[in-house]
């Protein structure tokens, strides 16, 4: 009865540790704890059974008796700290199952934890700064269900949470850069439309020279705005200024940079190879140019010249930037260096601090966007040397070799007379032709087509041929028939003239004049006196008095 | 840059200044050319010249007025005037007054012709 009732109330103990805590529980053991709880009532039962043995008869019942009720008492006892025994022993099973699942999941969470913010979080974000939108960036992301769904939820929204404030502040940054770049564009547009004024009032006032001196220190200004305008566009990652249709020979980029510098007249402009660049990058090209010039004329001395040279290489073009300045030291060789390649990288405004070094930062911009190499290395006159290689797909063969002019300029037709003998200037020998132009030859008196009579007057001499008739007594200015090169194209019978002449003086009508009677050479005339140091030469050109007539 | 009414005309990216390179100042005050002077070259444009002393040299083979190169080349007289006025001072092209056409002649030149033709 005893033996059922602990057995049955270990069966029923051991049946729930089994139950909750299955396996951890040694099997061995429980036997013997079992057996051990048999032990006390067992000891009672056998002291009751010699208590009664020894008692004597009359009072054995009452002993046996209470021998019984002691050892059920114990037996009761006995299973009862047996039954918690068990209950502890499973508690105890079921606790250190539950800690290490515990355990395990916490390890698990904080894998978790690491993986987000180490690989999900920088994945994620830099998905969207280059673009992406928030479910986008979510949609990527690796959702296995790892752990109990509660954790994963919140895993997620943590993630979109960071993830849309991210995005805001995104959204904030290209505000402000937008912003930025709409401004400087509103300026450029202003600068621009002000150079074109400029321009206009510098043709109007080209000839007054006061004005003039002060519109072109008004159009520096000008331009040095539209330069700081246009870094502020690149920063915020727009094109600097204008866009350029056709093609620009590079000598004339080369000038176009040197005048958006303020110390433009420090720089020397060398030897450019005839090439043009292509519309389209002809504006960053001029940009980065001008910002290397800045540089190079303000870390320089200013009595310093700064050279440019342009040569071609086996890549593209080397347009070279020397100065004789200050040099670069090792660490700061090292800050260009880092600073051109952050702009490789990316670049943020506030990176630029309180007093912004724009230059260098738009520099590496532009040199990423259209892939100029840039290098900046100590020159042999201790200064910097900046080298700017312009690849070869944006350089095109040049349509004004040495440069345009800087309006299409028009350049006189090409006369229609030729010299027969080209003319070696400035000793004019007068050979077939000398007609009494003395050229501004250095000799001192007229050339050898002339000697001079008692009376003072160059005389011509005779059997020189003689182009045109005597008599255009017209009061066209120089009216002086026959120029050099008339004669030299137009060769006359000899005693033609002499025909004429006479015709002349009687007064006869004269045959159709040749056109060259009165299309005055332009050379005819003086020189000043004390302009080029020619000497003057008695000769005047005389509309009354044809030198024709002197025979 | 590019003039209003002729879009197709960009003009370069040059300002005017870097043109005549900022000389005018000191080359003001003793202007040798006057709009009506002449101006003929010198010498042949060499490789490396700037393309405004070209354009100059070669069209001043002919004699043309300071007003004429100034509107052949599109650019103001007075830049002109520093871009010649540096090619003078090399020794590149030459300046020549104009033509005097209201100076009467000399009395003594015009006596000695008379002398010749009665001569004749």
């Amino acid at each position: 009865m005893v033996f059922a009732g602990t057995s049955s109330g270990g069966g029923t103990s051991s049946g729930g540790g089994t139950s909750t805590g299955a396996g951890t529980s040694p099997g061995g053991r429980r036997p013997a704890a079992t057996l051990v709880w048999v032990i006390p009532p067992a000891a009672m039962a056998l002291c009751a059974a010699l208590a009664v043995a020894v008692v004597p008869s009359g009072a054995r019942a009452t002993v046996a008796w209470c021998g019984v009720a002691a050892t059920l008492a114990v037996a009761l006892a006995a299973a009862e700290a047996m039954r918690r025994g068990r209950l502890i022993t499973t508690l105890r099973t079921r606790l250190t199952a539950q800690e290490t699942r515990f355990r395990q999941r916490l390890a698990d969470q904080e894998a978790e934890i690491r993986r987000l913010t180490r690989e999900v979080l920088p994945a994620t974000v830099d998905r969207l700064r280059r673009g992406a939108m928030v479910h986008e960036a979510m949609k990527a992301v690796d959702y296995a269900p790892r752990l109990d769904p509660d954790f994963d939820a919140a895993h997620e929204q943590l993630l979109r949470w960071v993830l849309e404030t991210v995005r805001t502040e995104e959204d904030l940054r290209d505000a402000g850069q937008r912003a930025f770049v709409n401004i400087a564009r509103r300026v450029q547009a202003i600068v621009h439309q002000q150079a074109l004024d400029m321009r206009e009032m510098e043709d109007k006032h080209g000839a007054d020279p006061d004005v003039f001196e002060d519109l072109l220190h008004l159009d520096h200004g000008n331009a040095l705005i539209g330069r700081l305008a246009d870094s502020i566009s690149v920063l915020g990652g727009s094109r600097p200024g204008r866009q350029w249709q056709k093609e620009v020979p590079l000598f004339n980029v080369c000038r176009g940079a040197m005048s958006r510098i303020l110390e433009y007249e420090r720089v020397d402009l060398h030897s450019v190879a005839d090439v043009a660049i292509v519309g389209p990058s002809v504006e960053p090209l001029i940009h980065a140019l001008a910002e290397l010039l800045d540089n190079a004329t303000r870390y320089s001395p200013p009595k310093t010249r700064v050279h440019l040279t342009a040569i071609e290489v086996q890549s593209g073009i080397a347009i070279e930037i020397e100065d004789a300045g200050v040099g670069l030291s090792e660490g700061a060789s090292r800050r260009t260096d880092s600073v051109l390649r952050q702009a490789a990288t990316g670049f943020d405004l506030n990176d630029l601090g309180e007093t912004p070094r724009l230059g260098l930062a738009v520099v590496g911009r532009l040199a990423v966007r259209y892939r100029f190499q840039i290098s900046l290395r100590p020159s042999a006159y201790g200064g910097v040397r900046a080298v700017l290689v312009v690849p070869q797909d944006i350089i095109c063969p040049t349509p004004a070799p040495g440069g345009a002019i800087a309006r299409a300029a028009k350049l006189p037709p090409p006369k229609p007379i030729k010299r027969a003998t080209p003319l070696p200037s400035p000793t004019r020998t007068g050979g077939t032709v000398a007609q009494g132009r003395p050229g501004p030859g250095p000799g001192p008196g007229p050339g050898p087509g002339f000697r001079q009579n008692g009376a003072g007057l160059p005389q011509r001499r005779r059997r020189m041929p003689m182009a045109a008739p005597p008599t255009r007594v017209d009061s066209a200015p120089p009216a002086v028939p026959g120029t050099p090169r008339e004669a030299a194209r137009r060769p006359v019978q000899p005693g033609i003239w002499l025909d004429a002449f006479t015709k002349g003086l009687n007064g006869e009508p004269i045959p159709p004049a040749p056109p060259a009677a009165d299309a005055p050479d332009p050379r005819d005339c003086h020189p000043i006196p004390d302009g080029s140091g020619t000497p003057h030469t008695p000769y005047s050109p005389n509309p009354s008095n044809p030198s024709n007539k002197d025979e | 840059m590019s003039e209003p009414g002729k879009p197709g005309d960009e003009g370069g990216p040059e300002r005017l200044y870097t043109v005549s390179r900022g000389h005018a100042p000191q080359e003001r005050r003793h202007r040798p050319v006057e709009l009506v002077s002449l101006i003929v070259a010198r010498a042949e444009p060499e490789p490396g010249t700037a393309p405004e002393a070209a354009a100059v040299l070669r069209m001043c083979q002919f004699p043309l007025s300071v007003a004429e190169v100034s509107a052949y080349l599109a650019l103001p007289v007075s830049t002109v005037a520093v871009l010649l006025a540096g090619l003078l001072g090399e020794g590149r092209v030459e300046v020549r007054a104009p033509v005097p056409a209201a100076v009467l002649p000399d009395p003594e030149l015009l006596l000695a012709v008379m002398h010749g033709l009665q001569n004749l």
